[in-house]
């Protein structure tokens, strides 16, 4: 076996590999000397969390105070009982926290692990290249593992340490292990950045393997709506998060020229990964520019919409939110499913084995309602000789499954107004209001109310009457539905190091008041709207903004004045005022890699293995803020927890209060804002900034507020943290038509304070908190907590104080 | 008089569209006469707040009217001299942005501003309304304006006039700061702004040096320096130098060992090769010196491609950012190439043998005239081969050795063969064969891709082995 110089294999002993200077090799490579934490254990950096939660309190709201999980149980938790087994409240809310983190985690991470696997079989061991612009290619890979991977098969050794990672921690939830719950929350920490690391893998093996756009600003417009599938073709739609049997449904369309029969359209974050793939085709083996062929159907909030206006006539699941009654609805309107992979089977035989032709047969013939086909070659093939034939087929069944104006009217007849529905509806809707209207002639009710509804179809099964609600929306928005066609940008991938270089400055000098990312699922709590207000405030505000995933799907629904959805009233860069869309959920890795790219590409901190270092810089410096709106899933939690460890922030919508827990910072103790200043090693009590790592906010426009106020930082400059305290100031006088009431405690100088409200805000500071301002000079002569100090380096981690040379 | 209307002012609408349809008067731009002017003017001179409208006024206007327009803000206070003026004046842009409803794009003689029908509807019918809030920002951001008086103008005939004034004024302003020199001040500055991020990072802002990242010229620094004694921008007493030609003060060095946390000694302002200039992450451009050429070439943040090294930008920015004193790499502004000391002490421009082609054009009236086609960009060389053929055929002052403009001394001494290898060797004795000793030194580049110095050490090595008489 032939070997690179410097190694070399041990005769019968297959995939041994002997490497002689190894290190020295490496080293060569990267000017990064090896952290102090390579593959950091559980345990390894809980000095980092414990700082992380001493400063943020974690503040419980648990929705059960009983613990069922064990035949002890159920132990009543309330007030200072233990459970049987000795643990407390506190302890079982974190252990339900981890697990929750664990669920999100596995979720990317098995993603990633099947990824590696089937574009290993597919393509190939390939080289790992993000091109000339991406030279920090793989930044949290580095900074956890403390190694560049050179190729898809090196990913193999960071899934590992995931894996062995993640038993750890699923072992510490069982009976009779952990009981702290500090400790579970740190076990959280240490699964949010499992995460992190299984995401980031996950999107880099499908960005090198499927020829992604590899951070590009202007990834082309695609398609988005219910209205953009073609209702003359055989519609397949590709629903759930891993893109391999889409893709090959995609392929079979393309190398057979099917694409006049056929259109394929993707539910939920699959979809982004059908329009990402191919940008140009350079070194995969799929054909060239096919993403664009693929339109996005909508986001996972829309799916039980999209059932029943009739859009598709086979549907292809494959992994991650899919609804679980996708069968029985499907079945009922003639729409032949099929499972892609062994996450969700559903119930149906695994026909894996058997011949295309066969099962094409049986579900053209609606013999069985759906198969298992876990080979995505295959089953792609399937899906897409399906939708062609099963067209026709269905022709009156899609008819039958849309109500009537008759049946329409009928059922709104029935309702009695009791209301049931409106106690289990998610976003309350009166439901008996709309149906009121409508019995008055007027449906415009029920349109307007179309894009709160989540589609969770709760209502219908509380109804006494009977009545088809979800129907009855769809009856009321026909035309919409006919119509929803609008474009955003295709999945970009990660930030390029060109970016990163040129806003480092204007987030330095404050012109870039910080980083809004908008991440997470369906179920907004006052509809998808509520996205696209939340992201334009910021976009306009001249913040950075990126988003992914299905949120990034809703606020492309939304149009100004000139008919622009919001992809093509601005830019795609990752730059202020600028918008850019990662990709789907897992390229939310991306978001996180940003940050440490400001880290080591701007600021040059050494991220090998140093994982501490790198969130402690982010915390102390780099204004980011995430916001999770519709935060349903447990991957939701994880993400915001891999987040938080990683020293970014995140505002969270009310139902979050369902994950029972938030970081808060105590503005009224100034122990826990002592940091030390990293230039000689004296403690300095800083401003809350940020003040939370996990908010929970009522409405958008309390979100928006604290997005702001989490956007400061203690290394903020005069002209930053003007910047940022307008921001924070305006969408305070906007939203709440008041200042805020504690912008004062952000002043460290009259440098500080926002051009527009200056002259008043010095005569509060004097006036109301008794500071002292020498008005000639107009200068700030004692009040502050500290003075403004440019060269202040302030860090939470000891190793970081400076020794003279 | 017109009411007093509250405007919508913020951060926000600076880079707010005002597009046709929502348009009610457009001044200056493409189809009218436009200016902006700041003057300092003695206190006496200036009645604080006034705004004076010469010509009709805003509510008089038809949506959709395009007209003339002028304005003359007249600053006056302890601190503020001439050279203030283009510096509050350049804030103009933002400061107007800020108010919704109002487009302001340019500066100067070249102002295109709109105003929208929303300020309409909010009542506003003067420019008074305008403009009072418009004194109080800029006194606000810039607390050292004692008093601001600003008049508008509207009549054509007037614009027309102010504007001839105002031309002069600009004038009377670039000769100032083309003409102003290192030689000529006493005092440089220092800037630590971007130590929050780059903690060693300390730069050094001279007339002839602006900052590397684009932001602050030795005017800026000025006027932060005087307006804030405590804050990022801080003069340095320049003292004599201690080498004139590469720039090397004892206040700099002391200045650089001092704000590095004594993680440098020496800084150098004009070289690439002895103690360069810090490079924080925030460089427009950067210099890489190609050891195969003895030259330098340069490439923007914009070029995305690999230079002849190999390297695109993002890489060579890597090794060098983050506030690290790099030989042989330099982040630069783009101001500092059309400094007359623009690395005076490596050769200037005749060093430089490589340009990214969007680079070379924006700053090609800063390039010395008989250097402008013998710098190659991406079109003419890809590569180090490629860019050696190119220096060659365009007689490159690399290749027979740099004499540098500013004492006249030769620096480098042109390409040598290190290593006359037998195969060179035999290809020169085929061509002397082929043209019989009728030696032209063209065809020695373009067939032998060797200089005439390296002909002749071939030459001489041939002749040293006795096969050449």
């Amino acid at each position: 076996m032939a070997t690179s110089k410097g190694s070399f294999s041990v005769e019968d002993m297959k995939n041994v590999q002997i490497n002689i200077g190894a290190v020295v090799k490496e080293a060569e490579e990267w000017d990064q000397e090896m952290g102090p934490f390579p593959k950091p254990g559980v345990a390894t950096l809980r000095d980092w969390d414990y700082k992380i939660m001493n400063r943020y309190k974690i503040m419980y709201a648990p929705a059960d105070d009983t613990c069922t999980l064990c035949t002890f149980g159920p132990c009543d938790l309330t007030g200072d009982k233990k459970g049987a087994c000795g643990i407390d409240q506190a302890g079982a809310c974190g252990k339900i926290v981890l697990i929750a983190c664990l669920m999100g985690c596995c979720a990317h991470a098995a993603h990633g692990r099947h990824l590696y696997h089937w574009c290993l079989d597919k393509f190939g061991d390939m080289k790992f290249d993000m091109g000339d612009e991406i030279l920090v290619d793989s930044p949290l890979y580095q900074t956890i593992i403390g190694k560049k991977p050179k190729s898809l098969k090196d990913f193999d050794e960071g899934l590992a340490y995931l894996e062995e990672e993640v038993v750890q921690l699923v072992a510490a939830t069982h009976t009779g292990q952990e009981g702290y719950f500090m400790d579970f929350e740190s076990k959280a920490l240490h699964t949010g950045m499992m995460d992190d690391l299984g995401m980031e893998i996950c999107d880099l093996l499908q960005i090198v393997a499927y020829d992604m756009p590899r951070g590009a600003a202007d990834a082309p417009l695609i398609e988005i709506g219910m209205g953009t599938l073609d209702q003359n073709k055989g519609v397949l739609i590709a629903y759930g998060h891993n893109l391999a049997a889409g893709a090959e449904a995609m392929i079979y369309a393309e190398k057979n020229n099917l694409w006049d029969k056929v259109d394929i359209g993707g539910v939920c974050c699959t979809a982004f990964d059908l329009t990402r793939i191919t940008e140009t085709g350079r070194d995969s083996i799929v054909p060239k520019n096919l993403g664009p062929k693929a339109k996005i159907a909508g986001a996972m909030g829309w799916w039980r919409k999209m059932v029943r206006a009739g859009v598709m006539d086979v549907v292809m699941v494959d992994e991650q939110c899919v609804y679980c009654d996708v069968l029985g609805d499907a079945q009922k309107r003639k729409i032949p499913v099929i499972a892609t992979t062994d996450k969700i089977m559903l119930g149906l035989p695994d026909r894996t084995n058997d011949s295309v032709d066969q099962i094409v047969e049986d579900l053209v013939s609606f013999k069985m309602p759906g198969v298992a086909v876990l080979d995505p070659t295959k089953a792609g093939e399937i899906g897409i000789r399906v939708a062609i034939a099963v067209k026709p087929k269905r022709a009156e069944a899609k008819i039958q499954n849309l109500i009537t104006e008759e049946q329409f009217k009928e059922d709104i007849k029935k309702c009695t107004t009791c209301n049931e529905c409106a106690f289990v509806c998610p976003p309350h809707i009166r439901i008996s209001d709309l149906i009121a209207e409508a019995n008055k002639g007027n449906l415009e009710a029920f349109s307007s109310m179309y894009e709160i509804c989540v589609g969770c179809g709760r209502c219908e099964q509380s109804c006494p009457q009977g009545i088809r609600i979800l129907d009855l929306f769809e009856y009321a928005n026909r035309q919409y539905i006919k119509n929803q066609k609008f474009k955003m940008r295709a999945g970009r991938g990660p930030a390029r190091d060109t970016e990163i270089r040129a806003v480092g400055a204007p987030i330095v000098l404050g012109t870039i008041p910080g980083v809004i990312a908008l991440v997470g699922c369906s179920n907004y709590p006052k509809g998808t709207k509520e996205c696209y207000d939340i992201a334009k405030e910021f976009v306009d505000r001249g913040y950075i903004v990126v988003t992914s995933g299905c949120m990034a799907m809703d606020m492309s629904l939304y149009t100004d004045a000139d008919g622009k959805t919001i992809w093509e009233q601005y830019g795609g860069a990752f730059d202020g005022r600028n918008i850019c869309n990662t990709g789907s959920c897992v390229a939310n890795a991306n978001i996180m890699g940003a940050a440490i790219k400001v880290a080591t590409i701007f600021a040059h901190r050494n991220h090998r293995a140093n994982f501490d270092d790198i969130a402690d810089y982010i915390l102390n410096k780099v204004g980011a803020c995430g916001i999770a709106w519709g935060a349903y899933s447990q991957k939701a939690a994880s993400i915001a927890t891999g987040c938080n460890r990683l020293g970014i922030p995140v505002v969270v919508q009310p139902h979050s209060v369902m994950y029972r827990r938030s970081f808060v910072g105590r503005t009224d103790k100034p122990e826990d804002w002592m940091t030390i200043d990293a230039r000689d090693g004296k403690l300095q009590q800083v401003e809350p900034a940020p003040e939370a790592m996990l908010y929970i906010a009522e409405t958008k426009e309390e979100a928006m507020l604290e997005m702001a106020k989490l956007c400061f930082r203690p290394s903020d400059n005069s002209i930053g943290r003007g910047i940022k305290l307008t921001h924070y100031c305006d969408i305070s006088m906007k939203y709440f038509g008041k200042l805020p009431d504690d912008w004062h405690i952000f002043v460290r100088d009259v440098k500080d304070l926002p051009l527009v409200y200056k002259e008043d805000m010095m005569k509060t500071l004097e006036s109301k908190f008794g500071w002292k301002i020498d008005w000639k000079a107009k200068k700030i002569l004692s009040g502050p907590l500290r003075p403004a100090d440019v060269s202040f380096d302030p860090t939470l981690i000891s190793r970081k104080i400076r020794t003279k040379k | 008089m017109a009411d007093e209307i509250k405007l919508d002012i913020s951060p926000m609408y600076e880079g707010e569209r005002i597009r046709k349809d929502d348009l009610w008067v457009e001044l200056g731009g493409p189809k009218a006469d436009g200016f902006e002017l700041s003057l300092a003017t003695p206190m006496d001179q200036i009645e604080d707040g006034k705004v004076t409208v010469v010509g009709p006024d805003l509510g008089e206007m038809k949506e959709g009217t395009t007209m003339p327009f002028g304005m003359v803000f007249k600053v006056g206070g302890e601190k503020i001299e001439k050279d203030l003026e283009s510096i509050i004046e350049r804030r103009n842009h933002a400061l107007l942005s800020y108010i919704s409803g109002l487009m302001h794009l340019n500066q100067r003689y070249d102002i295109w501003m709109r105003i929208g029908k929303s300020l309409k509807k909010k009542g506003v019918t003067s420019w008074v309304q305008i403009f009072k809030p418009v004194i109080e920002l800029y006194k606000a951001e810039m607390p050292f304006i004692e008093k601001m008086e600003i008049t508008v103008y509207t009549d054509p005939a007037e614009v027309k006039k102010q504007l001839a004034n105002a031309m002069e004024v600009y004038k009377t302003r670039d000769a100032r700061a083309k003409g102003l020199h290192d030689e000529d001040v006493d005092v440089f500055y220092g800037c630590t702004l971007c130590q929050a991020f780059a903690p060693t990072s300390a730069c050094v802002v001279t007339p002839d040096r602006p900052s590397l990242c684009g932001a602050i010229t030795w005017f800026d620094g000025r006027a932060a320096a005087k307006v804030d004694p405590e804050g990022p921008q801080f003069p340095i007493p320049k003292g004599t130098a201690v080498d004139a030609v590469s720039g090397e003060y004892e206040a700099i060095n002391e200045m650089a060992a001092k704000r590095s946390g004594g993680e440098y000694s020496r800084m150098l302002l004009y070289t690439f090769f002895d103690a360069p200039h810090t490079s924080c992450g925030c460089f427009e451009t950067i210099g890489f010196y190609m050891p195969e050429v003895d030259g330098i070439g340069l490439a923007d943040r914009d070029f995305k491609g690999a230079t002849p090294n190999g390297l695109p930008f993002s890489t060579m920015a890597g090794q060098t950012g983050g506030g690290k004193q790099v030989v042989g790499f330099l982040g630069m502004g783009i101001l500092y190439y059309f400094s007359p000391k623009f690395l005076q002490a490596d050769g200037g421009w005749r060093r430089i043998v490589w340009m990214s082609k969007g680079l070379k054009e924006r700053v090609k009236a800063g390039i010395d005239e008989d250097m402008m086609a013998k710098i190659a960009t991406e079109d003419d060389a890809k590569d180090i081969a490629a860019l050696k053929t190119f220096l060659l055929k365009v007689n490159h002052p690399v290749v027979e050795g740099v004499t540098r403009k500013v004492d006249n001394k030769k620096i480098t001494e042109g390409w040598k063969l290190e290593d006359i290898s037998d195969e060179i060797k035999e290809k020169v004795m085929a061509y002397i064969e082929k043209t019989g000793g009728d030696i032209n030194i063209d065809t020695v580049k373009s067939e032998l891709a060797l200089t005439e110095g390296q002909f002749m050490q071939v030459v001489e090595a041939l002749q040293a082995d006795g096969v050449l008489e």
